[in-house]
């Protein structure tokens, strides 16, 4: 293994974060709506959401990045693959950030609605004064850990021809006839994409903590 | 007794001792006229009758204590009158603003209602991520249009008045309940209402942090606010309330001058109730 070896892999990088960042925009900002559809107290849109919800987690990942990538991407409208990964992650990390942002909201007491409402809070102003910086900072660690897992399962991405770290390192072990160096470099990568992750959500976590909590 | 005096006295002296320091004082209706008027109001939870056909009237300036068993449908009827429960028939009269509880209600008339009534919970319901002149001033900014100084200098004035204008910049975790509790009561005060519901509001405090929140409504009633208190401090009912009414199984047991009612009901569940509030 050389330098351009090195190199060459090193290059995955920007790939693996824009995958990664990509799949949880999306998911951050499709989870709000799936989870207030969740919440609806009309019963049978909340039993389907229930049920979509159910049905898209029980899929392992890499069968949405097949079936958005063979299925749609190159039958129905023409997807490149590193879209149809954003979108088969997106998809996932939607369902998963609506679960973790309801876990935020059923933590909120009863009492902070009623308060609100009792003071005259419109909608908006409820969502966006009172529960959103509360459920915010009890989605936080959960989110956190899930980003990190995302990026790991990111290398599924490879296999639909992504030049994402793993894709990469592959490449690297067939060009230097090494299997265990080229992948260890690949490992060292995904490590080190993870620590600045946890380390700054332990930062705000600690943060928003120290003024709330006794 | 001497206690009792002090309230005349400062009622006597000025209808706002303190002064609230309110944009727009709610110029004071004839005193002949009810703030709250409830016709048959009734309320009902699956099968489970809350509330029976209540009748009531609180006049301007009124104080009246709501005391009896839990589950007799003291707190409900509260929530009833500000709309967190909706009532499922019967009529809420506050002000100028009648709502018949059996038809569909619009929600700029629940706004009208709610802007006419300060809510106090038991369970203080501050906004913990907020600060303590935050969570006074949000609503003030976000319902009545004033601007963050002037919300802010209402406020502290607020703050002042409830003795904790030293914890304006802190988050409410960092109070005490009694404390929180006051902060609620300058919070609800904040919009300048009609009528000031409290739901329990001591109830969750130990008896001396509960004596500082009495201390506040006490000085509060004897401005000439219209207040209607679910409590079990029969003190608070004998010597601050003008009436007191006594609920069971969602109905009115007894209802008037608070020293009659308390000293002699006369009904006997409303005697056994007193009896075993005594007895403690």
């Amino acid at each position: 293994m050389t330098w351009g070896h090195l190199v060459h892999i090193a290059y995955g990088i920007p790939l693996t974060l824009a995958l990664t960042g990509g799949a949880f925009f999306v998911g951050a900002v499709l989870g709000f709506p799936i989870m207030l559809l969740r919440e609806s107290s009309f019963m049978p849109l909340k039993v389907a959401m229930i049920a979509i919800i159910a049905f898209i987690r029980a899929l392992p990942p890499i069968l949405w990045v097949f079936l958005l990538y063979f299925g749609i991407g190159t039958g129905l409208i023409n997807l490149s693959p590193f879209v149809a990964a954003v979108a088969a992650f997106g998809i996932i990390a939607a369902v998963n950030m609506a679960e973790i942002y309801r876990g935020g909201m059923v933590s909120i007491s009863a009492g902070q609605w009623e308060a609100a409402h009792a003071l005259n809070l419109s909608r908006l102003s409820i969502w966006r004064d009172v529960m959103a910086p509360q459920m915010v900072r009890v989605a936080l660690p959960p989110s956190a850990t899930y980003v990190i897992g995302l990026m790991k399962d990111s290398a599924i991405a490879s296999t639909i021809g992504v030049a994402e770290l793993a894709y990469r390192g592959k490449q690297v072990s067939q060009m230097s006839f090494e299997g265990l160096l080229p992948f260890t470099v690949v490992g060292a990568c995904y490590i080190a994409l993870s620590l600045p992750v946890a380390w700054l959500s332990r930062t705000a976590e600690r943060k928003l903590r120290a003024k709330v909590a006794r | 007794m001497a206690y009792d005096l002090d309230v005349a006295r400062m009622k006597a002296l000025s209808p706002s001792p303190l002064g609230a320091p309110s944009a727009s004082g709610s110029p004071a209706p004839e005193p002949s006229r009810p703030v709250i008027k409830l016709d048959h109001l009734s309320k009902s939870f699956g099968t489970f009758q809350a509330l029976q056909d209540i009748n009531l009237s609180v006049l301007q300036g009124d104080v009246l204590a709501i005391i009896g068993p839990s589950g007799s449908g003291k707190s409900t009827l509260l929530r009833c009158i500000n709309w967190l429960e909706p009532a499922n028939s019967g009529r809420i009269t506050v002000g100028d603003l009648s709502l018949d509880c059996s038809k569909p209600v619009g929600k700029e008339q629940i706004t009208t209602l709610r802007r006419q009534l300060g809510m106090v919970f038991q369970s203080f319901n501050l906004f913990p991520h907020m600060t303590v002149l935050r969570n006074v001033s949000l609503a003030q900014e976000r319902t009545l249009g004033r601007s963050r100084r002037e919300a802010d200098e209402v406020s502290m004035g607020l703050l002042e008045r409830v003795g904790l204008a030293d914890k304006a910049h802190q988050y409410p975790v960092r109070c005490s309940g009694g404390q929180q509790q006051r902060i609620a009561i300058a919070r609800a005060l904040a919009l300048d209402p009609k009528v000031m519901l409290f739901d329990e509001p001591t109830s969750a405090l130990d008896p001396e942090l509960g004596l500082e929140v009495l201390a506040v409504m006490r000085e509060l009633a004897s401005s000439g606010m219209t207040m209607i208190v679910v409590t079990h401090e029969m003190g608070f009912a004998e010597n601050v309330s003008e009436h007191t009414m006594i609920m069971a199984d969602g109905q009115i047991l007894e209802y008037g001058p608070s020293r009659e009612v308390i000293r002699n009901p006369q009904t006997e569940r409303a005697r056994r109730f007193l009896r075993a509030v005594n007895d403690r």
